[in-house]
């Protein structure tokens, strides 16, 4: 039971971190709260039975990296737009006269 | 003499709901969209709306542009560059060009819509990148009806009705092109919500807004658009629901408006 517990707890901290690290913004949240939540039981069940708690508390901090990781991206990143470049701007200009030459050959009623 | 009577009063009318009294040139609007990704709305991408003033040599056109760019952190991993611009008389809004240039990772596609509203035709121009970079075109003339917009310039109709008219639960449909297809898109009023927002708290108009086809809009009032309940009605808030999982449009600013 209780290495499942730390299978887990391992599992959803790996993940975690790599969310965090990713741009998936809160959403590595949950992974880091579940590796916390399996990690707590595994550490109960560690302390009961008198067994080594190393790998656990070694979840505990990659799940404290990640947190911080997270919280930091969402606080101080911001959300920016590429700009578009001269070859996008030409090809823009040339969309935008096309579209008028087009447009001078259409019958319009303003 | 009756009969002329309400001839000329219902023709006055239909030219009245067909004038444009909202969308001026000059307007700028910036949402972000956010996508739904676990239960957590993860910003993805910046949408722009702007309307600017086209002259030829005989006309005056207004031009709709919608620009849709992902964030520079998601370029890495899916980068969405779309642009839809419609030109349309600046009176009545009706749609003379459309163009539609989706860019979305490898995948790319261009649509023409020429409209000939004497003969109630369209002329289509398709064209798609192959997998080894070439592409191919495909030209189409389509039938279409008296009122069939395209995407861009129906939502712009949507912010020329008379909504402050409507009743609540009364719902106006229509035929919009979409990738050589008619569909309809049926807006439901369904009442008046003030909400908080970037640009402050605003009185809107909840409508709900379905579509004939549904492998695009899911689900039933699943598709919320609120505008603001004045002159401009700028679309401030959007809940999306479509094939490949729901989201949001938030409004960022709004420039330029009347």
């Amino acid at each position: 039971m209780r290495q499942l517990f730390i299978i887990l707890s391992l599992i959803f901290a790996a993940l975690g971190l790599v969310l965090s690290i990713l741009p998936f913004g809160m959403i590595a949240l949950t992974p880091i709260t579940a590796a916390f939540i399996f990690g707590l039981i595994a550490f109960k069940i560690s302390k009961k039975s008198n067994k080594s708690s190393k790998i656990i508390r070694g979840v505990f901090l990659v799940v404290i990296i990640s947190l911080c990781i997270s919280i930091y991206r969402s606080v101080f990143e911001t959300n920016v737009i590429e700009e578009d470049n001269i070859e996008t701007i030409k090809k823009e200009k040339q969309s935008d006269q096309e579209s008028i030459d087009e447009l001078e050959s259409l019958e319009i009623e303003n | 003499m009756l009969r002329i009577f309400i001839t000329l009063i219902l023709f006055v009318t239909v030219t009245i709901q067909g004038q444009n009294n909202t969308i001026v040139a000059g307007e700028k609007l910036t949402f972000t969209a956010s996508y739904n990704m676990s239960g957590l709305l993860t910003d993805l991408a910046q949408v722009n709306m702007e309307t600017s003033t086209v002259k030829t040599s005989k006309n005056i056109l207004l031009r709709l542009k919608c620009k849709a760019k992902t964030f520079t952190k998601w370029d890495n991993f899916f980068k969405i560059n779309d642009l839809y611009e419609s030109y349309v008389s600046p009176n009545s809004l009706k749609p003379y060009l459309y163009k539609r240039e989706i860019n979305e990772g490898n995948y790319y596609k261009f649509m023409k819509y020429t409209y000939n509203h004497k003969s109630q035709t369209v002329k289509s121009l398709k064209r798609k990148r192959r997998k080894d970079g070439t592409f191919w075109e495909e030209n189409k003339t389509l039938n279409i009806g008296s009122k069939t917009l395209d995407l861009v310039t129906t939502l712009y109709h949507i912010r020329n009705l008379d909504i402050a008219k409507a009743t609540i639960g009364s719902s106006d449909v229509f035929p919009v092109l979409l990738d050589n297809e008619e569909h309809l898109i049926r807006i439901t009023l369904l009442g008046k919500e003030t909400i908080n927002t970037k640009i402050g708290k605003k009185e809107c108009y909840k409508l709900a807004i379905s579509m004939n086809a549904d492998n695009i809009l899911k689900g039933n009032n699943s598709n919320l658009l609120w505008l603001t309940a004045d002159a401009n009605k700028i679309p401030v808030y959007a809940k999306f629901k479509i094939a490949v999982g729901s989201g949001e449009l938030r409004i960022q600013s709004a420039t330029g408006l009347k």
